[in-house]
C-alpha cells in the first residue's frame, strides 16, 4: 500500500508571536512543531504498515528548509521517507495553491491512501485535506476517529460529527483528514531518531511537478491579508460580592443577565 | 567562530525536549513527592533507547557527540534531576569503566542491558571519610586466589540500593594513596555484597541514594576493571571533564525549568492590575537570569566541544561546572521571589527546584576543591 502524509510545520504554541508594525505580517519565535493534528496522520500511517507491512509511507510538506526538522521527526516515528516542496521564492498560504502543489505531487507519486491532519493549529483553516480530495478527484472524510483498512481496495472509517460518530465505508484511493483522538502519536526510539538524523531529505521545486510558476506564485493567490490584530485583552475578574451563598448566587444571575447578557 | 549547531544536532535537541516534555515533565512532581525510585517513567523511557547514548552504534548505542550528550543531560535535568540522576548513572559513571576495560562476557552480562535499562548501575567512589579526596579511599582489594576480596563501604551511592552491578573504587594498598587505587565490578548477589542505609535527601527525590557494603565479597580476576593495576586514578582522570561538564549541564537544566516557571507566572500574575512581569525590578531579574543562563550555556558546550576536539578542558570543566551551578542557585533563588509566598508551599513547583539546585553542589567536585584546583593549575608550581 502507498501511503502519503502531508505534513505542515507551524509555530509552537507557546511561541512569541508579534505583529509587525505594518500590521501584515507577523514576527514569529524561532519554536516549530509538527501541527498537533497531523502527528495523528503520521501515527495512524505508521499502524496502517505494521499491519500491512509492504506498505510505502511517504511524508510531504510544502514550507522552508526550517519544515525539513518536522519531516526529520516524521522518520524518527517511523515513515520510509520525507520530500521538501521548497517554497523559496513562492511565499504563499493560500490554501487553494497549497492544495494544488501537493496533489501535484501525489499524483506524480502514486497513492492508495492519504492522510492529512484535519486542519492546521496556526491559521485554522482546515481547507487543504479536502481541496487536495477534490483536485485528485477522490474521495475524502474529514476529522476521522477510527480508520480500518479492509484491504488495499476498502476502508471503514468512522468520523466525528456533533454530538456523535458517522461510519462510512470508502473505496480507495481516499483522503483521510485526522481528529485527536484517533490515536496516541510514538515517542520517537532512538533508532529511529539515528535515521532520521542520517536521512537525505530532497527538496523539491514545487514547478518541477508539472505546475505553471504563474499559477502558484504570490501573485496568483486570491486572498490578501488586509491586517493582522491581536486577540481582545480579557476583561478583569469580577468578584461577586454577598453576604451569604444565596446572597451571591442572586448576584451572579443578575450580572449574568444584565452585564454579561449570557441568560 | 561558529556557534551554530548542525542540522543534526538542533533535531536531536527538538526530539529530546518534547520526550521529555511529553514523558518526564507531567510525572516530575510526582516523583519528587512520593520519593521512591520511579519504576513506570523509568521503563516508559529507558526503552526508547536513550541510555546508550554515549556508546558506538554497534554495540546498539547511539555514538552521540559530546554536545548531543550536554543537550541530553540538560534536558532530561530540566524534566526531573530525580529521574535524571538516575538515568545519567547508567549512561555515563557506572558504565564507563565496563565498556572500557570489561570482558565480552562482562559486557554481555552488564553493559548491554543497562544500556536497554534492564539493569540498573552505579559507580562507588565516596566513603564516609572520602569524597575530594579519593586517596583518602579505605575501601580495600586484595588478590585471593583467582580473584579479588573487597571489603568496605561506599557512601552516597546513586542508584546504589536498587543498583545490579557497581564499578567499585578500591584500594590494593592504603599506604599509597592516589596511586593504590583500582576499579572493580561487583554484581547483585554476590556473596557479602549488600545496600545498607537508605539516605533521605532533601533534593534530588526519586533517584534511590544510599550505602554499599563490601563484606569479605570475592570476584573473579576479570571484574578488575583496568589495564595496569594502580592507574584507577588515571582512568578517573580521562572522564573527570565530562562528569564535570555533565553536572554544569544537570545545573543549567534545572535553571532552564526554573526560568521557564517564573516567566510563565510573571506574565500571568496581576498585580496592581497589570502583570508583575511588567515591573521594572522584576524585569532585571529575568534580564539576569538570562545573561547568566547564557554565559553557564556558553561554557559548558564550549567545554564540550572542546573535549569532543580532544584538546584540554580541564580547566574550562572545571570553571563549566562551578558557574553552572552557582547560576543554577540564583536562579532558583528568583524563581522564588518572583513566585511569593505560593514558592514556599509543597504544592508548587519552586520549592521542588530550590531544593534539587543543592545536590549539584557537591557532585563533580565541591567548589571549593574546583577552585583550588583551578587556582593551582593557573599559578602553577611556584
Amino acid at each position: 500500500m502507498n501511503i502519503i502524509v502531508f505534513i505542515k510545520q507551524v509555530a509552537d504554541t507557546e511561541a512569541r508571536i508579534l505583529i509587525k508594525s505594518d500590521k501584515k505580517s507577523l514576527e514569529i519565535e524561532n519554536k516549530y512543531n509538527m501541527n498537533f493534528f497531523d502527528e495523528f496522520a503520521v501515527e495512524e500511517a505508521i499502524r496502517i504498515k505494521e499491519k500491512f507491512k509492504d506498505s510505502l509511507i511517504t511524508v510531504c510538506t510544502y514550507g522552508t528548509k526550517k519544515a525539513i526538522e518536522a519531516l526529520r521527526t516524521a522518520i524518527a516515528m517511523g515513515v520510509d521517507r520525507a520530500f521538501l516542496l521548497d517554497n523559496t521564492n513562492l511565499d504563499n498560504d493560500d490554501p487553494l495553491i497549497i492544495a494544488k502543489i501537493l496533489s501535484s505531487f501525489a499524483k506524480k507519486e502514486g497513492f492508495d491512501l492519504i492522510l492529512c491532519g484535519r486542519q492546521a493549529i496556526d491559521d485554522e483553516n482546515a481547507n487543504v485535506g479536502a481541496m487536495v480530495a477534490e483536485f485528485l478527484n477522490i474521495p475524502h472524510i474529514s476529522a476521522i476517529l477510527k480508520l480500518e483498512v479492509i484491504d488495499d481496495k476498502k476502508v471503514k472509517a468512522e468520523s466525528e460529527l456533533e454530538g456523535g460518530r458517522e461510519v462510512i465505508e470508502a473505496q480507495l484511493p481516499a483522503l483521510f483528514t485526522t481528529q485527536k483522538g484517533l490515536n496516541e502519536p510514538r515517542v520517537p526510539l532512538i533508532t529511529g531518531v539515528m535515521k532520521a538524523m542520517k536521512a537525505v531529505i530532497p527538496a523539491i521545486d514545487p514547478c518541477s511537478l508539472g505546475i505553471v510558476k504563474e499559477d502558484i506564485d504570490t501573485k496568483a493567490s486570491k486572498i490578501t491579508v488586509l491586517s493582522y490584530e491581536p486577540p481582545q485583552s480579557r476583561p478583569p475578574v469580577k468578584v461577586i460580592d454577598g453576604e451569604t451563598p444565596e446572597e451571591k448566587v442572586k448576584s451572579l444571575v443578575k450580572a449574568l443577565k444584565e452585564e454579561a447578557k449570557a441568560l | 567562530m561558529d556557534f551554530k549547531l548542525t542540522e543534526e544536532q538542533e533535531f536531536f535537541k527538538k526530539i529530546i525536549t518534547d520526550t521529555v516534555d511529553k514523558l518526564i515533565v507531567p510525572k516530575s512532581q510526582e516523583i519528587d513527592e512520593k520519593d521512591e525510585f520511579p519504576w513506570e517513567v523509568w521503563k516508559e523511557f529507558t526503552k526508547l533507547g536513550y541510555l546508550g547514548l554515549r556508546y558506538p552504534e554497534e554495540t546498539g548505542g547511539m555514538n552521540a557527540d559530546k554536545i548531543m550528550c550536554m543537550t541530553f543531560y540538560e534536558e532530561i535535568s530540566r524534566g526531573s534531576v530525580g529521574l535524571a540522576q538516575s538515568v545519567i548513572m547508567n549512561i555515563l559513571m557506572g558504565t564507563y569503566f565496563l565498556f572500557r576495560f570489561g570482558s565480552n562476557a562482562i559486557k554481555e552480562r552488564c553493559l548491554y542491558p543497562a544500556m536497554r535499562g534492564e539493569k540498573i548501575a552505579t559507580m562507588c567512589f565516596t566513603e564516609d571519610q572520602s569524597g575530594s579526596d579519593l586517596g583518602a579511599t579505605r575501601t580495600t582489594a586484595a588478590r585471593d586466589g583467582d580473584g579479588w576480596r573487597i571489603n568496605g563501604t561506599k557512601m552516597w551511592i546513586t542508584n546504589g540500593p536498587i543498583c545490579d552491578f557497581c564499578t567499585v573504587l578500591a584500594t590494593l594498598d592504603p599506604t599509597k594513596g592516589l596511586k593504590g587505587l583500582n576499579f572493580f565490578l561487583v554484581e547483585k548477589g554476590t556473596p557479602g555484597f549488600s545496600s545498607g542505609q537508605i539516605i533521605h535527601k532533601l533534593g534530588c527525590r526519586g533517584t534511590v541514594t544510599g550505602e554499599l557494603v563490601f563484606d569479605n565479597v570475592w570476584v573473579p580476576y576479570e571484574n578488575f576493571l583496568g589495564e595496569e593495576l594502580g592507574k584507577g586514578v588515571y582512568y578517573v582522570g580521562d572522564i573527570l571533564d565530562e562528569v564535570r561538564l555533565m553536572t554544569g549541564a544537570m545545573a543549567l537544566g534545572i535553571a532552564k525549568g526554573a526560568y521557564n516557571e517564573a516567566l510563565e507566572f510573571a506574565k500571568k500574575r496581576i498585580a496592581f492590575g497589570q502583570p508583575i512581569g511588567n515591573f521594572q525590578l522584576i524585569r532585571e531579574k529575568f534580564a539576569e537570569m538570562d545573561t547568566f543562563m547564557n554565559a553557564a550555556r556558553l561554557m559548558i558546550y564550549y567545554g564540550a566541544w572542546l573535549l569532543e576536539n580532544g584538546m584540554d578542558s580541564r580547566i574550562i570543566a572545571a570553571e563549566a561546572k562551578m558557574y553552572a551551578t552557582e547560576v543554577c542557585l540564583k536562579v532558583v533563588d528568583e524563581l522564588t521571589r518572583i513566585y511569593g509566598a505560593n514558592a514556599f508551599a509543597y504544592e508548587f513547583t519552586p520549592q521542588r527546584y530550590f531544593r534539587d539546585a543543592r545536590f549539584l553542589l557537591y557532585g563533580g567536585g565541591t567548589h571549593e576543591v574546583l577552585k583550588d584546583f583551578i587556582g593551582r593549575t593557573l599559578i602553577g608550581k611556584l
